[in-house]
């Protein structure tokens, strides 16, 4: 009885821990429940890079990376999948028209000569551009759609004024032929340039007019200014040659290799494709989780007066330990970050047909023992004591085949196994210590200690 | 109320065999048709295509005057050269059959040719709701990829699960516990190939999901009463094995239907009443759960049966974990 007691205070305190963290952590709902889009990019190998390693892949998704962050979209998630894909995530986004277009390029990366004359409009203009970023990242947190909109609007002006004031390009990404982070020594890094024999003649071409002016390099990828170093007087002779460069400027080891990512993303004339775009939008989602949660949950409750009108007092029970079992399977999602997709609903609804299963196994093996003549507390015994190996052998293979799609399977398919497997694995908790728990409290207690609660129909030579 | 598997077992496996039978006709019949091309309508999933779904914006006055015009739509798709798209016109509300929203597959469109087939339904219909479109596009590679890894997962499933059995079993367990899967996985195949045929439903990487699922749920059911047949020995090894099974079948039956039952019920309401996306995943795991326990309960343990009939001499399972145990400190 200690020991049920004891037991009874842990389940409740998980259960109200659980509730806590379901109230405080919002769940994280998938993109086919909340609208979006959510887009598959795939790398293609060309002449110049004939294979996608995992130094390609970084470059390219640096690239995204930018593309997504002046798409404006919070909550944006851009992550490689296999060796030679990358996943953009754009919650809220309904027409993804634009989304597709920016992204679907070839990164485009330049190099181009400061006008004589500019250097207060520059100053101004990239503090105008730190601003708004400021700004954009300000909106994007208080998912504030109409200043996202003024911001981005202001973001293409400035990106045009910044423009304005260097000449066409003169040196293009295929010149550049590898970028790095290099350390100083002390505590600071650079940047090195190597650029191809075409790439290091336009490049010295470029130093060369520029050295000693303070008009600076434009370095620009997709046309938005990336960095703008100035050339020192001393090679206002020959210009930087030899088709190597560094750009210094008091870099942590973070912003040098950041920039040299994007600077390699640049130089790669990767060519990227859209195959696979998954768009939803938000009512329609909106509309699909209610539908299939009003009509999960009404099948739900179905099982519960089922279980009640069926199997009486340990229906009951086995009612409360389904409401625990479902609240601590949530708060797990919850607290493991799981995003929760329609498949993923789908899969924790099965496993909950899982969990009743092993509640039906252990009620329907008490009543035969209740018949074949045993006391109440023996039938209840070997009631979970006998059903344990069905249990445990229905739970595994379920087990298996939950590892074999999440190992093996792809996004939905994933999100389905993640749900059912961890249910499973709930499960077999809340049947054999919540239940079992409950039941013995139960019968523990004089009044409840009747048979006939149990098993209707009983033959009354049953004590 | 005792009832005898063994018995009518050839009114069982006749019952079995008519269905299966049936679905494989039907997936004849679409492989050889040039519009599937395979045992089962492949959805875009597999295949690569692009899927639109665009309903009208009723708040915009006079958008939403009567239901769409399949051959308003039609015409449109032939102008953009789509003519041999598939087009479904859904109801905004199940109730009243209002037909506010077209849906087409058609082959994998990039951006622009999406955005120029979006301005021109437009223009011809009226204005979609932005909010409530449901864009899919997979480029066929990717499909093809989609579809290996999902079958690489069934595979290996598969292999698991006989595996387990042989061990927690015996080997000829294994075996008719796999041929009662096969059962359940050619019998939820096959109403999905005549589905598809008779309704053009397609199947898609959430049906692979509900083969894995029937897969687990169906090996569960026969499990459970192979649990109790190797009890039943265990307790009484001279009792001769049709009357084994038998019992051992009664035994559970209480349980095998109760169980489906529950499973059932969320399945049906969301079949039902669900959201569009879930209603084939729903039906094809109902279809797969209602096979799981006939097999469990008619086909593996009286094949089963037979089997071990066959060869009296076969030795008696011996229970690993000795259900005896409980029954002695009475």
């Amino acid at each position: 009885m200690r020991k049920q007691r004891s037991l009874l205070i842990v389940i409740l305190v998980l259960v109200i821990a659980s509730v806590i963290v379901l109230i405080n952590i919002p769940m994280r709902l998938g993109l086919d429940l909340r609208g979006g889009s959510q887009l598959t990019i795939q790398l293609q190998t060309s002449e110049e890079v004939p294979t996608i390693d995992e130094r390609v892949i970084n470059a390219v998704q640096s690239v995204i990376e930018n593309r997504v962050n002046g798409l404006g979209v919070s909550e944006s998630v851009v992550q490689t999948i296999g060796q030679d894909q990358i996943l953009v995530q754009l919650p809220g986004v309904n027409d993804p028209e634009q989304a597709e277009r920016v992204l679907g390029g070839t990164a485009q990366l330049d190099f181009r000569e400061q006008l004589p004359g500019t250097n207060d409009q520059l100053l101004a203009e990239t503090q105008v551009k730190q601003q708004l970023e400021f700004q954009l990242e300000q909106a994007k947190q208080d998912g504030d759609e109409a200043a996202i909109e003024k911001t981005l609007a202001s973001v293409e002006g400035n990106q045009q004024a910044i423009a304005g004031l260097y000449q066409p390009p003169i040196l293009r990404g295929q010149d550049l032929r590898d970028a790095f982070a290099e350390p100083t020594g002390n505590d600071n890094w650079n940047i090195a340039l190597r650029f191809s024999n075409q790439g290091g003649d336009k490049f010295a071409q470029l130093t060369k007019n520029l050295a000693g002016t303070g008009r600076t390099i434009g370095i620009f990828l997709d046309d938005e200014l990336i960095s703008y170093p100035t050339v020192p007087v001393d090679f206002a002779e020959t210009g930087i040659t030899g088709g190597s460069a560094v750009i210094t400027g008091r870099f942590t080891a973070e912003q040098a290799n950041d920039l040299a990512v994007q600077l390699r993303g640049g130089a790669l004339p990767v060519p990227v494709e859209i195959v696979e775009n998954r768009t939803v939008g938000a009512t329609l989602g909106r509309d699909s989780i209610q539908r299939s949660l009003y009509a999960g949950g009404g099948g739900l409750i179905l099982v519960l007066i089922f279980m009640v009108v069926y199997y009486r007092l340990p229906g009951l029970i086995a009612d409360v330990a389904l409401i625990v079992y479902a609240i601590l399977t949530l708060a797990i999602f919850d607290l493991l970050g799981v995003t929760l997709t329609l498949p993923g609903i789908a899969g924790f609804i099965l496993s909950i047909g899982m969990a009743v299963d092993a509640n039906v196994l252990i009620f329907e093996r008490t009543r035969e023992e209740l018949r074949a003549g045993k006391t109440l507390y023996r039938s209840v015994e070997s009631g979970f004591f006998r059903a344990f190996s069905s249990i445990l052998d229905g739970n595994l293979t379920t087990g298996i085949a939950c590892i074999a799609l999440f190992w093996l399977g792809t996004g939905l398919v994933k999100g389905f196994a993640l749900t059912l497997g961890l249910g499973v694995a709930v499960s077999m908790f809340t049947a054999l210590t919540c239940s079992r728990t409950l039941m013995f409290t139960a019968i523990g207690l004089p009044e409840l200690r009747k048979p006939e609660l149990f098993c209707p129909n009983l033959k009354k030579a049953v004590s | 109320m005792k009832f005898s598997v063994i018995k009518q077992r050839s009114l069982w496996w006749t019952i079995s065999g008519v269905f299966i039978l049936a679905g494989l006709v039907a997936m004849a019949i679409s492989w050889t048709r040039p519009d599937i091309g395979a045992p089962l309508r492949p959805g875009l999933d597999f295949v690569g295509g692009t899927r639109l779904q665009l309903e009208l914006d009723c708040s915009v006055p006079d958008n939403c005057q009567g239901p769409i015009e399949l051959d308003e739509v039609r015409e449109v798709l032939a102008n953009q050269g789509l003519g041999n798209s598939s087009i479904q016109l859904l109801d905004k509300d199940p109730l009243q059959q209002d037909r506010q929203i077209v849906s087409i597959r058609t082959q994998s469109l990039d951006v622009e040719e999406r955005t120029q087939l979006q301005d021109s339904l437009s223009e011809a219909i009226g204005v979609f709701d932005p909010e409530s479109t449901q864009i899919d596009t997979v480029g066929p590679t990717l499909g093809r990829q989609i579809f290996i890894s999902g079958l690489k997962a069934l595979l290996v499933s598969f292999a698991g699960i006989t595996l387990y059995l042989t061990f927690r079993f015996q080997f000829d367990y294994a075996v008719f516990a796999f041929v009662a899967l096969f059962h359940d996985i050619f019998v939820t195949a096959g109403v999905f190939s005549i589905l598809g045929l008779v309704l053009g439903v397609e199947v898609d990487s959430l049906f692979l999901v509900a083969l894995l699922t029937i897969i687990g749920f169906s090996v569960n059911d026969t499990v459970v009463i192979y649990d109790r047949i190797r009890e039943v020995i265990a307790k009484n090894p001279t009792l001769p094995i049709n009357q084994v099974v038998d019992d051992a079948v009664n035994q559970t039956l209480a349980r095998s239907i109760n169980t489906t039952l529950t499973t059932m019920l969320p399945l049906v309401c969301i079949f039902l009443f669900g959201g569009e996306t879930l209603k084939y995943l729903a039906l094809a795991l109902l279809v797969g759960f209602i096979a799981g326990s006939y097999s469990s309960i008619f086909i593996a343990s009286t094949l089963l049966a037979w089997w071990r009939h066959r060869q009296p001499s076969s030795p008696v399972p011996v229970s690993v974990d000795n259900p005896q145990a409980i029954e002695d400190q009475q």
